[in-house]
């Protein structure tokens, strides 16, 4: 398979996901509003769980409502993440791989993402994520010079920006939102804030 | 007012926080040490007795952040008042584990336990260790054995029931769900649990039941939004299978409308002047409609 670009903003809020919850397994999915068929680049992601990740009912829910949101704003779901709650366990669980499987029965280029713990420190050189692709009828791991980060210093320098400014806080996730339905799981006040940091006007890029 | 006093008022604020935040049980880490390192540095001589169970939660709190130096201070003063204490000991071995230093945290509760091998403490922190190393079939193990003993330890029997929960093992799970309902029938979360348990176990026998159980959560808490969508999928699915009679079918289609027209409606109030709303409104409205027409 070809190159996958992660854009800084999916790759802003996976961290942030994680990091809002330390000591849960968190998952979400990877969407992409680019052109099927084209170059696949994973565009945004919603946060999803940090609780009963291998439960159905939620998980199912979620799968329905941002599957009706792609539709209204012309994505698609094309891939899957996950971070363990043991940090030093990065392989993807039963539960990863059943629903990226279901994810790969509509979309014959998904991607498995599963965020490295381990490399979630400051000032870690190299991006915390393995990413996996179908080959052969099963979840093969995916050369990381076929990964594009564009931009890896930048994006690092927004995300330290948003846990200083403290908006890093402002994440939302599906698990989040049911507790208090108020809360808007597709993260447009957060969007907002990393795409202004992201903007050239700013000189960041 | 003279400014003492205004900071004695200050002083019980952060103390009633703090209490709080303890008798509920809470994790919130961050502002556990922000508040109570304050109080602790400046006010230390206004707490009373209080002090020692503050430090307790502070540095428990201090090893949540990776805050070692203040765990370390936290931990050497309560080490100097109670210094043969188990509790305390358990307090270092809990820094132990933080440091990642397993071996010797397993040491410190083995040799509680040697003292005292009735010290639930000491043994739910050697099954902690467990969970941390990624061990979750000698965790289950060491689980079950204590809970043999100590049968009404509710922590312990939710603690199992996440640990199945992980391991797909759904029956086992359900088991210690119906043991913390029995014990604790008005609690919504556990019912909400064990429907969604059942649920993901499937079929129809177990839809139905997950149906019964979402809707006693709702009958506890009916604000539970995870219940509501429960009752919502559980009826919509049994509605919608073919094994049904006609009658199943048509009362599980009205607690299915029952429950759209509440997620509606809490929909419709939550997105009330909140612009940023409108996505997941509309990502629901539609999700009741396509359901509707699998129903039908």
């Amino acid at each position: 398979m070809g190159e996958v670009e992660l854009s800084c903003l999916a790759y802003a809020k996976m961290y942030l996901h994680a990091s809002q919850f330390p000591r849960c397994s968190v998952n979400g999915l990877l969407l992409s509003s680019s052109p099927a068929g084209g170059d696949v680049c994973i565009t945004d992601c919603v946060p999803l769980l940090h609780t009963h990740l291998s439960l159905a009912p939620i998980t199912q829910l979620a799968l329905t409502q941002v599957d009706a949101w792609c539709s209204q704003t012309h994505q698609r779901i094309m891939g899957y993440y996950q971070a363990n709650a043991c940090v030093s366990d990065s392989s993807p669980t039963p539960c990863a791989l059943k629903i990226a499987e279901k994810i790969f029965e509509q979309c014959n280029n998904a991607v498995l993402l599963m965020i490295d713990g381990e490399k979630m420190f400051p000032g870690c050189r190299v991006p915390p994520i393995v990413m996996y692709e179908r080959k052969d009828a099963r979840w093969a791991l995916k050369d990381k010079h076929t990964i594009m980060l564009r931009q890896w210093e930048e994006t690092c320098a927004i995300v330290n920006q948003l846990f200083s400014s403290g908006d890093q806080a402002l994440l939302v996730d599906f698990d989040s939102h049911l507790d208090d339905i108020t809360k808007d799981w597709t993260n447009q006040k957060l969007n907002a804030k990393i795409m202004e940091l992201i903007s050239p006007a700013n000189g960041n890029v | 007012i003279t400014s003492t006093n205004v900071s004695l008022s200050c002083i019980s604020e952060m103390r009633d926080k703090l209490r709080k935040w303890r008798e509920e049980n809470y994790r919130n880490s961050e502002q556990i040490v922000d508040v109570g390192e304050e109080l602790l540095n400046e006010h230390a001589s206004k707490l009373g007795d209080d002090i020692w169970i503050i430090y307790e939660q502070v540095m428990i709190a201090a090893l949540d952040c990776s805050r070692d130096d203040l765990a370390w201070s936290c931990l050497q003063e309560l080490k100097r008042q109670f210094p043969d204490s188990h509790r305390v000991k358990r307090l270092a071995g809990m820094r132990l584990e933080a440091l990642e230093r397993y071996e010797d945290a397993n040491k410190l509760y083995d040799s509680i336990l040697q003292d005292d091998p009735t010290n639930t403490a000491a043994r739910k922190r050697k099954i902690s260790i467990l969970r941390a190393q990624g061990k979750s079939s000698e965790a289950i193990r060491e689980l079950n054995e204590y809970l043999e003993q100590f049968v009404g330890d509710q922590e312990a029997w939710h603690e199992l029931s996440e640990l199945y929960i992980n391991e797909h093992d759904y029956a086992k799970a359900a088991f210690c769900l119906e043991e913390l309902m029995m014990t604790n029938p008005h609690n919504h979360l556990y019912c909400e649990q064990y429907a969604e348990v059942k649920y993901t176990q499937g079929g129809l026998e177990n839809l139905e039941l997950a149906r019964k159980y979402f809707a006693q959560a709702l009958k506890l808490n009916n604000r539970n939004m995870r219940a509501l969508f429960g009752l919502y999928m559980s009826a919509s699915h049994i509605a919608a299978s073919p094994k049904v009679s006609a009658k199943v079918k048509k009362d599980n289609m009205k607690y299915g409308a029952w429950a759209a027209s509440q997620i509606s409606r809490a929909y419709q109030m939550a997105g009330r002047g909140k612009k940023e709303n409108k996505c997941s409104v509309k990502a629901v409205e539609e999700m009741l409609e396509s359901m509707q027409i699998t129903m039908s």
